[in-house]
């Protein structure tokens, strides 16, 4: 059974359209199944556990960034975790805008997502915590002032620029390779003097007193705070342009 | 050897690389290819090779298989396999290779003795036990 999870700024007059054109689409495709619009839901996490435990096979993120970390949110490190990883995947339908995850992906609109839920193609990636955040894609914060503290060294930043901790890249032009499948997260940095750097590494404390840290262009969370990977943690359908291998 | 296209060959596949606006504090290791530019101080250590650009400032003692240095470097060099001193590389401190190349215009202020067929197989063999520790 597909469940369908609609975003709830999605009630929005303006995204109507989308959604019947949504609609009209699965239908034709054979993949219509249960809808659950998050706008008048209080328990969010309960309702997303009860349809794993009644049986859903593919859980698809109607929405953006935020709707799939929502779902995640509800899932890892719950009691129906194990019932999530045995049978159940994650989908992605990516409406309006912060849509990088979709973009890594694979997935660039209504269309794809169809054909690309139609396709069933499972990948199994890892999936990064910030405290008690999850993100697929990355954390970014200002360089200047942030200082890095991984094992049994430290990273400081004397330049203005980003820092951005990389799971799963988003951008098709990206020239660095972030492979999901590692167990490990990227620390990209780049400064407006176009100086890179580049570390790998499986966990890390980050902290800037002026700053706060982005995950997944969507949450701001505030520093320090330690960052790390699970590895392999949760099984999403992709499309064969995906960012990664 | 050392041109910009030796440089981007050898390290093309360089899985660290600290740019000119870092400064790393600490005992840094790693298994794959470095890339130093900016500024370190404590030790660093890798099974793969290290390039030690032009800019950076390094205080530390350091141990690699290959090793390119072009930067300002302030303690002991291990080099298991080929060493390089570019033109404008400052070694203030004892220097141990295999293989050694010298551009002219490198300072060098300290010893420089080569390591013997004898240590050389002592340490990969340790590298070895370590890689399988890692991978267990």
């Amino acid at each position: 059974m597909h469940v369908y999870i609609y975003d709830e700024y999605l009630n929005k007059t303006k995204y109507n359209r989308a959604i019947n054109r949504l609609e009209i689409r699965l239908t034709d495709l054979g993949l219509n199944g249960k809808i659950i619009r998050l706008g008048g839901i209080k328990n969010i996490k309960g309702t997303i556990q009860n349809e794993i435990k009644l049986g859903a096979k593919t859980i698809i993120a109607v929405g953006n960034n935020q709707t799939v970390n929502k779902i995640i949110g509800a899932i890892i490190d719950t009691e129906i975790y194990g019932d999530f990883q045995k049978k159940t995947l994650l989908g992605l339908v990516p409406i309006g805008d912060d849509n990088s995850i979709a973009a890594s992906f694979g997935i660039k609109n209504i269309d794809d997502a169809c054909n690309i839920l139609l396709a069933r193609r499972v990948e199994k990636i890892d999936l990064g915590l910030v405290g008690n955040y999850y993100f697929l894609n990355q954390a970014s914060i200002q360089s200047l002032g942030t200082t890095i503290e991984i094992d049994d060294y430290s990273l400081e930043m004397t330049e203005r620029g980003e820092v951005r901790i990389i799971n799963l890249l988003s951008d098709q032009k990206e020239t660095i390779k972030s492979n999901p499948h590692d167990g490990k997260l990227d620390i990209l940095i780049r400064t407006r003097k176009r100086d890179e750097s580049l570390i790998t590494v499986k966990n890390l404390k980050i902290s800037n007193p002026q700053e706060k840290l982005i995950v997944d262009g969507v949450v701001e969370i505030n520093t320090p705070v330690q960052i790390g990977i699970m590895k392999d943690k949760v099984s999403v359908i992709v499309g064969k342009d995906r960012l990664f291998e | 050897m050392f041109s910009k296209e030796n440089k981007l060959e050898k390290f093309k596949d360089a899985e660290t690389i600290i740019g000119a606006s870092i400064k790393v504090k600490g005992n840094f290791q790693g298994q794959g290819n470095i890339i130093i530019e900016g500024a370190l101080e404590g030790s660093l250590k890798t099974e793969a090779n290290l390039f030690i650009g032009d800019r950076a400032k390094v205080v530390a003692s350091i141990e690699s298989k290959d090793a390119v240095i072009n930067g300002e470097l302030r303690g002991n060099v291990k080099a298991r396999g080929y060493l390089a001193l570019g033109g404008t590389a400052k070694i203030f401190g004892d220097i141990q290779y295999t293989e050694l190349s010298v551009e002219k215009g490198a300072v060098i202020n300290g010893q420089l003795s080569m390591i013997t067929e004898v240590e050389r197989r002592g340490d990969s063999r340790k590298a070895e036990a370590k890689n399988e520790e890692n991978e267990k």
